[in-house]
């Protein structure tokens, strides 16, 4: 039995290994690579839990909340979004920016929620790109066709975090980020500008 | 579909001298980081551009979404998916005009396999049995087809109804049209009436479908023509990375696999 076991488990790691050879992966980028789809996992599970969960609306709201904070890379994200502009902001501004900017996505995101009541999460495979590990996945909702999308995880001191989507082969931090720049282009390049429409974004959302 | 001649050609003529005189201006050479912007942007006549898109809100606030948001309202989803997928198979003989062009034998199997699936046993494309049967959907067209015969998209264009496109893409919507073999049969009144009728249902289904988006976007962005721009580029390329890369053969889910390879592959994922 435990002879059988051990050539298994050798099979097993040859196996992989030459996989990995053949995909012209290191082992440990395998391992980063099963490391983001099993984060991706976890994460589309404690998603789907909360919004096709009991509980208020306030409370899956929250829920969210903690989610986003846990396991994305918002600051990460916002300097990302603001690209050449983050440099010329007084570190006040940038901290006030940041700030913000986690305000509009949570609202941004939690506003959502009753659209994606009875939503199904497929994971699919990952795939190792410069940006980072990108688990695609399938989300089918209720109402919805079928949307595949894209989790792209970074390591992000020493945890996985995600720190893009792309949705349908659009990326949102992209997108978000060529909305601010043309803004910022129509404002004089003016960053504060830019800290007074997301304010009054912020406080219109609630 | 005919547009007398002579107005085609003033709308041509006063379309390049439109987009000719409105150009942006880019930046100095002093400012290398907003140099490149400008250039990974590829929009030169956002002016005039900016104006079409204002055009086509107008358009789309007082007649197209309404028409939407009414076509939702009063017919039931059943009946809507119904004449999606009837549009959609209409668009079947393009599609795989396309496809052969683009020298993807297997998805143009695939679209012909649809069309004739779900005409006769589909009832005339209103349900989608070929699907089931191992034969998926995808979308294209001619601008598709130009971009893998190595035709770059251009800078961006923004038209009222068509929306946005770049030279590239435009022009393939346009030829999309003239070449549909269905908008041939025929002529008179009723034909043409008939034309319009399926060009009019074809833009409020497409529309009806991004109801809830676009209402999000216009929401939510600081600058919606930005964001809108920025969407359609990256979706472009997606579809035609997307086509580029689908080299799949085509065997149906119920066709049995040879013996000898089936030890190796299982299964063609598809």
């Amino acid at each position: 039995m435990l002879l059988r076991r051990t050539i298994l488990a050798s099979t097993g790691g040859l196996a992989l290994t030459a996989a990995c050879l053949l995909a012209g992966l290191s082992p440990a980028q395998a391992q980063s690579s099963e490391q983001a789809s099993a984060f991706v996992q976890a994460l589309g599970a404690k998603l789907t839990g909360i919004i096709n969960g009991p509980g208020s609306t306030e409370q899956k709201s929250a829920a969210l909340t903690g989610i986003i904070d846990a396991d994305v890379d918002v600051s990460g994200v916002a300097r990302f979004v603001l690209g050449r502009f983050w440099g010329r902001a007084t570190p006040q501004q940038q901290s006030e920016y940041e700030a913000l900017f986690r305000k509009v996505l949570i609202a941004s995101i939690t506003s959502k929620i009753g659209d994606y009541e009875g939503v199904r999460f497929t994971i699919g495979r990952t795939t190792s790109r410069p940006e980072g590990e990108v688990v695609s996945s399938t989300i089918v909702g209720p109402k919805k066709p079928s949307a595949g999308v894209d989790w792209v995880v970074n390591q992000v001191n020493g945890s996985p975090k995600i720190v893009d989507v792309v949705a349908e082969g659009t990326s949102l931090r992209l997108t978000q980020r060529a909305d601010y720049g043309s803004f910022l282009a129509q404002h004089q390049e003016n960053v504060q500008a830019l800290l007074d429409a997301l304010r009054r974004q912020a406080s219109a959302n609630g | 579909m005919r547009v007398p001649k002579r107005t085609r050609r003033w709308i041509v003529v006063a379309g390049l001298a439109g987009w000719l005189s409105s150009c942006a201006t880019p930046p100095p050479p002093t400012q290398p980081d907003a140099l490149a912007e400008f250039q990974a942007v590829n929009d030169p006549a956002e002016p005039f551009n900016r104006a079409m898109y204002a055009v086509n809100t107008k358009l789309d606030t007082y007649v197209i979404r309404p028409a939407a948001v009414a076509y939702t309202d009063v017919l039931p989803d059943g009946v809507r998916h119904v004449v999606h997928n009837i549009l959609g198979n209409l668009r079947s003989p393009v599609k795989l005009g396309n496809d052969m062009l683009q020298g993807k034998p297997q998805r143009a199997g695939d679209t012909l396999m649809r069309f004739v699936i779900n005409t006769t046993v589909g009832g005339l494309g209103a349900f989608d049995v070929a699907k089931n049967l191992g034969y998926p959907d995808h979308d294209t067209d001619f601008g598709v087809t130009l971009a893998t015969w190595g035709v770059g998209s251009g800078p961006y264009l923004f038209l009222p109804v068509l929306g946005p496109g770049s030279p590239r893409d435009s022009s393939g919507r346009i030829v999309n049209i003239a070449a549909d073999p269905l908008g041939r049969f025929g002529q008179g009144i009723a034909v043409t009436a008939l034309n319009w009728s399926r060009f009019t249902l074809d833009l409020i289904d497409a529309r009806s479908e991004y109801l809830g988006t676009f209402q999000q976007i216009k929401r939510t962005a600081l600058d919606p023509y930005a964001t809108f721009r920025s969407l359609y580029r990256q979706h472009r390329d997606a579809q035609v990375s997307e086509t580029r890369a689908d080299n799949q053969r085509t065997v149906p889910a119920w066709f049995p696999a040879p013996a000898a390879t089936s030890s190796q592959s299982p299964a063609p994922a598809r």
